[in-house]
């Protein structure tokens, strides 16, 4: 059986790489460096935690955070207040929760 | 929001000629009515930067109010073999080899009679900690003994089970097939029930799970994910190694007095049936689909084939989730009156309406042109084994990789959120079952939610901005399915000067290849708007329409892998797999073949210098041919991406092609297909390798007939930018125009 890990994307994160956040924060959605990419990869194959993902409320126009629950049958936790109207800034969003989870820093 | 689930449907069939019946079956555990009314699909897809969502409504006798009602789905394959005298022997001897997928996943059953309603009868199972278990109970009481040591997962095991009905003593057998490296789970477990147990009358013998209640055709319980290979039973309490050689043989004797059943999975192996060798003929009934043309407890890898070697494939890999026949009753009939056009149709259902919470829910069906009844030059193929093969999809929510594949947070629809929890639909054929096996069938009497409008903008949905291309441009067309190419072949396709396939068209019978291959030799035109087409070899069921199979095998886009050994199609014993594994690439057939993904952007072409062909010139009429091609569109903003396509002379691309354009800047997003790899090695990206592309292609074939090819998913979401007025569109109709026409293409056999 051919099984994909999720904690096989271990490139190692690089707190201090600031440049890299404000390469994201400028173009979340690409395209992005050799080194964004290798970050962002980390991020998505181990998806950080539980999966954050988006649900979308009016296509192309709204979309609402949420968080896959690691089991199949069990409900999506949705976040109501976490409302966005561009898939640029729910990357942007994203990007942040995990990195502070890979780094424990916070960005604005 | 709009509610897409609170009421979901199917109908059957999935297909109907204009003056058949279709019915809908229909199910909601909240509404208790609805608003119905057919519709005519001409775009499916509700982005607002695109044409937007237009459905037209014809008027049907069967437009308004539906009364609704709860219909509950139960999934879980087993073999059912309806209650007979010679089940009911005082004593007995069951036994098998399994092979459990998911030994931690609940209690399960392997082998029953037994009555869940009443805690009555006899099972052979695992209990929640993988342990196997042997229960007796019966109105004078009861016992159970469990084994000492846990089954391991995926590892050959033989089980037996016996209760001797004159002493009351009870025997528990569990013999590694491997012992080595740590798997050797084996142990024997003997204990003491009540003598002279009475079993439960009217209670079926169950594979895979035991029964909830009596009669011949029970709801069913504790369902066991895994392989069970030659069960037998016995009359009598036998010896392990009695009991042994009667499960190793294949051809146990029907004389024995004492064999109650003895069966053998690898007969019949398309059927729903499983066949008992005794002179009983306890035959039994399979649900659900369970896989079939499985490797056995015996397979030594000798053969890879199943038809080779049948006695090989004894063996039937339950899941407790298989789900191919929701079964429920019909709520809506609706007579296809015979002046409806073919098309895209469904159901549409609405309530709630003017609330917070709208429910707009839609249930698909195809209205076909019927062989011999053309009523147009030109067919659009409805690809619904594609639409099979990707029914209700949960990779995005599964699969660890998908996020990294889509290159971006993922969002979900309401349909993606309701599959997440209700797994009872059953899913698709990119997914895995509960124990991380594939699942190999799809069938279409259940809800498909990403095969209807407001669905997730792939396949059905990308197909729509076609039907709605054509209609906005005036181009007459019929609807033709390609399970109908797959039944009646090339006279299907022969009524049309051009036939169109979509922008997916992944999955094909080789009848649907050698229809398509045929009819392009005889003169037919065949424009290919796709990406990705003609890839998997698949079968649809002999006889069960709206069913499919696919092997994954070891090679190809796979989102999972066929286990040794079992890529034989049970429907047809044809090998499964890649067509271009199989001596048929795309690139054969339709001048280009799958080579990479791209799902970070989709990008215009560059026109090439075989655009400038005089031979062609009716092709580029008003396109300047110094300005990119499609640097617009709906999926990623170009009309290359998603999945691409490529020419590719050493498989099959003729030699009278033109390639008259490519987008091979696909940049790091540009992902190769694994069958493109002879080596690892890096550089293989997009941004480094000009063989991540896509093509656009013409050639002619023979008598008049031809191919043009856009070797892109994204193409026909560029269609409609503009207002319809874009070069994408404009390269389209020349193509069409041109292909409708039937004069032949000169020039090309210099």
């Amino acid at each position: 059986m051919l099984v994909n890990y999720p904690e096989a994307a271990h490139w190692q994160v690089d707190p201090s790489r600031q440049d890299l956040v404000d390469e994201m924060r400028a173009r979340p959605r690409g395209p992005h460096s050799h080194d964004l990419q290798r970050l962002l990869h980390r991020m998505r194959w181990t998806g950080v935690g539980k999966r954050h993902v988006l649900i979308t409320l009016e296509p192309g126009r709204r979309w609402m955070l949420a968080r896959l629950p690691g089991q199949r049958g069990a409900p999506v936790e949705t976040f109501p207040n976490r409302v966005f109207t561009s898939l640029v800034e729910a990357e942007w969003a994203v990007f942040v929760m995990r990195w502070e989870a890979l780094t424990g820093q916070k960005l604005d | 929001m709009r509610d897409t689930t609170a009421v979901l449907g199917y109908a059957w069939p999935l297909v109907v000629s204009p003056g058949e019946t279709v019915s809908f079956h229909l199910s909601s555990p909240t509404l208790d009515a609805a608003h119905a009314r057919i519709v005519r699909v001409r775009c499916a897809d509700p982005d607002p930067d695109g044409p937007g969502l237009k459905l037209a409504e014809p008027g049907s006798a069967i437009d308004g109010r539906v009364a609704l009602r709860d219909q509950p789905i139960h999934p879980g394959s087993a073999a059912i073999i309806a209650d007979r005298p010679a089940l009911n022997a005082a004593s007995l001897t069951a036994g098998c080899f399994i092979y459990p997928t998911a030994p931690l996943a609940g209690a399960q059953t392997v082998m029953s009679r037994w009555r869940a309603d009443l805690g009555q009868g006899w099972r052979l199972g695992l209990d929640q900690a993988g342990h196997l278990v042997f229960e007796v109970a019966g109105a004078a009481g009861a016992a159970t003994i469990i084994s000492t040591r846990p089954l391991l997962e995926r590892e050959w095991v033989f089980v037996g089970a016996s209760y001797d009905a004159a002493s009351g003593a009870i025997t528990l057998i569990q013999r590694s097939l491997d012992t080595l490296g740590g798997r050797d789970s084996s142990s024997v477990t003997t204990g003491q029930a009540p003598a002279g147990l009475a079993w439960p009358a009217d209670t079926a013998l169950v594979f895979a799970a035991h029964a909830l209640e009596g009669g011949a055709d029970p709801l069913t319980g504790g369902h066991f994910d895994g392989k069970i290979d030659r069960p037998r039973l016995f009359r009598e309490p036998l010896s392990e190694e009695t009991l042994r050689r009667a499960c190793e043989t294949l051809a146990p004797s029907p004389a024995d007095p004492a064999l109650v059943g003895a069966w053998d999975f690898s007969l019949e192996m398309a059927s729903d049936r499983v066949r008992d060798l005794s002179t009983n003929r306890l035959d039994g009934q399979l649900r659900h689909m369970p896989m079939r043309a499985i490797a056995g407890a015996n397979w030594d890898g000798s053969v890879v084939q199943w038809t080779e070697r049948p006695e090989l494939y004894g063996a039937i890999h339950f899941h407790s989730d298989d789900m191919a026949d929701c079964g429920w009753q019909p709520d809506l009939t609706l007579d296809v009156p015979s002046d409806w056009h073919s098309g895209f149709y469904a159901l549409k259902l609405t309530a709630r309406e003017g609330s917070d919470d709208p429910v707009e829910s839609y249930v698909s069906f195809f209205v076909r042109a019927p062989l011999g009844q053309a009523k147009a030059k030109l067919a659009l193929v409805a690809t619904t084994a594609t639409f099979l093969a990707y029914a209700n999809s949960a990779l995005r929510l599964d699969q660890v990789h998908a996020e990294a594949m889509l290159e971006g947070v993922i969002a979900l629809s309401r349909d993606d959120v309701y599959i997440q929890e209700h797994r009872e639909l059953g899913l698709s054929t990119y997914d895995t079952h509960s124990d991380g096996s594939g699942w190999c069938y799809s069938t279409a009497k259940r809800p498909i939610l990403n095969m209807r409008p407001l669905g997730n903008t792939f396949n059905y949905v990308n197909d729509t901005h076609i039907i709605d291309w054509l209609e906005e441009l005036g181009f007459d067309h019929d609807v033709i399915t390609d399970c109908d190419i797959d039944r009646h072949g090339a006279q299907l396709l022969e009524a049309y000067d051009c036939v169109i396939t979509p922008s997916h068209p992944e999955y094909y019978s080789r009848n649907m290849i050698d229809a398509f291959d045929a009819y392009q030799r005889g003169g037919g035109r065949h424009i290919y708007l796709g990406g990705n087409g003609f890839y998997w070899r698949i079968a649809w069921h002999p006889t069960e329409p709206f069913q499919m199979e696919i092997r994954r095998g070891m090679s190809g886009l796979r989102t999972w892998e066929g286990e040794p050994g079992e890529n034989g199609l049970s429907f047809t014993g044809e090998p499964s797999g890649l067509w271009r594994t199989h001596g048929r690439p795309p690139q054969r057939l339709v001048g280009v073949g799958f080579d990479a993904q791209v799902f970070t952007r989709s990008y215009p072409y560059e026109w090439l210098e075989a655009a400038r062909d005089p031979r062609v010139s009716w092709l580029v009429e008003g396109v300047d041919l110094a300005k990119p091609l499609g640097d617009f569109g709906l999926r990623g903003g170009g009309a290359a991406g998603l999945e691409v396509d490529r020419v590719e002379p050493t498989l099959g691309s003729p030699p009278h092609l033109l390639r008259l354009a490519t987008a091979d800047r696909l940049d790091y997003g540009g992902v190769p297909t694994l069958e493109e790899l002879r080596t690892l090695h890096r550089g293989t990206m997009g941004d480094q390798n000009a063989l991540v592309r896509a093509d656009i292609a013409f050639f002619p074939t023979a008598a008049g007939g031809a191919v043009f090819a856009t070797g892109s998913i994204a193409w026909c979401c560029a269609l409609t930018c503009n207002g319809y007025d874009n070069s994408v569109s404009r390269v389209t109709a020349n193509v069409l125009r041109r292909f409708l026409d039937p004069a032949p293409f000169e020039g090309f056999d210099d």
